[in-house]
């Protein structure tokens, strides 16, 4: 069963304190940044940093991400060597505008592996989404390479190239849903974007709400003390949890008696509906076992 | 409190607007601007400015924090900046620093540490454990025995007979002398045909140890003043710290007990120099062991006090005849090889009469 | 890796330390701390194995901690001796 990813932590990769300390808060993921967080003169230490946290003993059994530069700058390149030979289990390639840009890094990111000897395959991507491009061709990026592990929609850069500026949620509607759709086509996790204001709760609980409805794994965070609200408002209602346990249930007595065919209340129960409830319940297990 | 800080440099040369802000933030915590500073590091929350430091060479002064900003570890990331500049941009990775005694927690929670202070009004400090305790260990090596071991500072601008006289006089008065020639190259004269001038004018004399200089003596870091053209305010100059990093560190290290010194009939300032020696050297109470200053006169030729201006001015003159009359053969040689003057003859004497 | 110019790296920061090289004809590391008693030791010991790995064997390496962790001091180190190099190039094999 696959573990939530509910929460992505943003750390800044040049803050040192932060990356002895940030795995203490348990995110589900947590994402070393090398790009918009880092001043240029650090580019080269923050590298080096992130190469060194990530095989940092407190981060063994949590799952890393990498932001990358984009590969057409300097620094790029050199950022994916120390993400891929330092273990990272995800790329984030920031400003992904179409299916050649993942191409691209598929084809480094093949190199490395090779070179390194680490496991071909192993490192997945994460395409971030900042731009109108990126959302036309949302579905041609999450299907590109059997890689692909998620697609992440970026607010901040994507309102600036929609030319609006972030508000109620209405500037990212489309985006939200192309992102969404193209991540369920290619079976793949979605993400959200970062609710930047970190002293205004209800807001961002309120944006939780509306991913949480529309479908969203999960969502990006920039603050350790967005983690436990986010989980929260993503942990299962009593109901839900209810009714997933005697979805599963039936189930496991059809499978028990041989039958072809799941029933709950006399009414048919769907493949699909069933794995939602062992998702809801494996939810569940880490929402309550966290609290 | 906005978390978010932006640092930038600030040319106080070239941005007026940018070096008044500093001025006034300056003056909030009665600091003066100092006129030789190069660059400033300042850090502003949004658009205003909430701290700064400026340097000026090698050297870290007028540093302040606004009170609202203290505590916030900002001087820590202010001081790292500094030295992050200092180092990648300007060469300087030996840093030192100028600070009020009440504020050196403050700069070694920031990886300064203390030379010497003079009672409540000013401490110097240097980014390293082990500065001024290396430059000991090599002093230290050229220790020679002795009841009486003697120190000449000079700036030997160039070499001239008084320079011999001098020497020649307190050899007579130790057992053994150290001579350092004074390593700023802020001279007419390069530091490294000062040195070379001093060595050969000294050759065939015993006893004596001719040293290059240090930032720990006479240098812009110990006794800023002495560079700047024009200081008229004698009295504002602070000789104390050159003074007392002597007597507590470079002296014992050598086991000085005598400092000669020539007498100053021109220049204020070092007059003022040789008085501040007789009273931060000889007092008993201080660190390290009291020295004995011994004013030896100037050496007069044709009933003039030589000195090394009057060489520079010889020079723009081009009269070496004259010059051979109060310098040594060498130091004629190199002048008229080197520093010959060839064209703006009465511009350049002026500017070779007024440099130290 | 040769030290051939003057360089810095890191921060005053809390769990992080600042590392300045300088060209040296010996090897010599100097260590501050706040907690050189407990820890000294072995910062030293990873300061010295990093140094190692890199083929450094001259130069002057100055340390101001901050209570950084073995991670962080490998990074600071070997950023630092980059810096101060002339090609500034990692070899991922070395490290």
């Amino acid at each position: 069963m696959k573990k939530p990813r509910r929460s992505m932590l943003f750390i800044p990769g040049s803050n040192a304190a932060m990356l002895s300390t940030a795995f203490v808060y348990r995110p589900d993921s947590i994402m070393f940044d090398l790009e918009d967080a880092v001043a240029l003169r650090e580019k080269d230490s923050a590298r080096l940093l992130v190469y060194h946290a990530l095989q940092f003993q407190g981060y063994r059994g949590m799952e890393t991400v990498v932001r990358i530069n984009p590969l057409d700058t300097p620094f790029g390149l050199k950022d994916l060597d120390a993400a891929v030979r330092g273990g990272a289990a995800i790329i984030r390639l920031p400003k992904t505008d179409c299916a050649a840009d993942v191409l691209r890094l598929e084809a480094e990111v093949d190199r490395i592996e090779r070179e390194c000897g680490r496991e071909q395959g192993s490192t997945r991507l994460m395409a971030a989404i900042e731009s109108a491009s990126g959302v036309v061709n949302a579905l041609a990026i999450a299907t590109s390479s059997p890689r692909m592990d998620s697609i992440a929609l970026a607010g901040f850069d994507y309102v600036v190239d929609m030319q609006t500026q972030r508000g109620d949620g209405i500037e990212l509607f489309y985006a939200r849903c192309s992102v969404l759709h193209a991540a369920r086509f290619a079976k793949i996790d979605a993400f959200d974007v970062v609710f930047s204001d970190v002293n205004d709760d209800e807001g961002f609980l309120k944006e939780v709400a509306l991913i949480k409805r529309l479908g969203f794994n999960g969502k990006s965070l920039i603050n350790p003390r967005q983690i436990d609200l986010l989980h929260n408002a993503f942990a299962p209602t009593q109901d839900e949890l209810h009714r997933a346990e005697r979805i599963v249930e039936a189930a496991e007595k059809a499978e028990r008696e041989g039958l072809g065919v799941v029933s709950l209340n006399g009414k048919m129960v769907d493949a699909p509906v069933v794995a939602n409830a062992h998702r809801i319940l494996e939810l569940a297990k880490t929402s309550y076992s966290q609290n | 409190m906005n978390n978010q800080l932006d640092f930038d440099l600030l040319d106080p040369q070239e941005n007026a607007d940018g070096a008044d802000e500093v001025r006034q933030l300056l003056r909030s915590s009665d600091l003066e601007m100092d006129g030789d500073i190069q660059v400033f590091v300042v850090a502003r929350d949004r658009s205003t400015l909430v701290a700064c430091a400026g340097l000026a060479g090698d050297v870290v002064k007028c540093v302040t924090i606004a009170p609202a900003y203290r505590g916030t570890s900002l001087a820590r990331k202010l001081i790292n900046e500094v030295q992050h500049v200092a180092t990648m941009k300007r060469g300087h990775n030996h840093l030192f620093l100028y600070t009020k005694p009440h504020n050196v927690p403050l700069f070694e929670g920031c990886g300064f540490y203390k030379l010497v202070s003079v009672l409540d009004s000013a401490c110097l400090m240097e980014n390293t454990p082990v500065g001024i305790r290396d430059y000991c260990e090599i002093l230290r090596s050229f220790r020679h025995a002795g009841k009486r071991i003697g120190c000449a500072v000079i700036n030997a601008n160039p070499f001239t007979l008084g320079h011999l006289h001098l020497v020649r006089q307190a050899l007579k008065q130790c057992d053994w002398l150290h001579v350092f020639v004074v390593s700023e190259d802020a001279s007419a004269i390069s530091y490294a045909d000062r040195l070379d001038l001093v060595r050969a004018g000294l050759d065939g004399l015993e006893r004596l140890t001719v040293h290059g200089g240090s930032r720990y003596l006479v240098s812009k870091v110990t006794f800023p003043c002495y560079f700047i053209k024009d200081t008229c305010v004698v009295e504002a100059c602070s000789t104390a710290i050159d003074l007392l990093l002597f007597r507590e560190f470079i002296a014992p290290a050598l086991g000085i007990t005598h400092r000669f010194v020539g007498t100053e009939p021109f220049c204020p300032l070092t007059r003022k120099y040789n008085q501040d020696m007789h009273k931060w050297l000889e007092s008993a109470s201080g660190d390290g062991p009291a020295l004995r200053v011994v004013e030896i006169p100037r050496l007069e030729v044709a009933g003039r006090p030589v000195s090394a201006s009057y060489v520079r001015q010889l020079l723009g003159e081009g009269d070496f005849e004259a010059m051979a009359t109060i310098a040594p053969g060498t130091t004629v040689a190199l002048l008229r090889e080197k520093y010959a003057v060839r064209a703006g003859r009465g511009q350049r004497v002026a500017q070779l009469k007024s440099l130290r | 890796m040769e030290i051939t110019k003057e360089a810095i790296c890191g921060t005053l920061e809390s769990n992080d330390l600042l590392v300045k090289v300088a060209p040296r004809d010996e090897l010599e590391v100097v260590i501050s701390s706040a907690v050189m008693r407990q820890f000294g030791a072995r910062i030293r010991e990873v300061v010295e194995e990093t140094l190692r790995k890199m083929e450094v064997s001259h130069g002057q390496i100055m340390i101001e901690d901050k209570g950084g962790l073995d991670c962080t001091i490998r990074a600071r180190v070997q950023g630092a001796v980059l810096r101060g190099s002339e090609c500034g190039e990692l070899d991922w094999r070395v490290l």
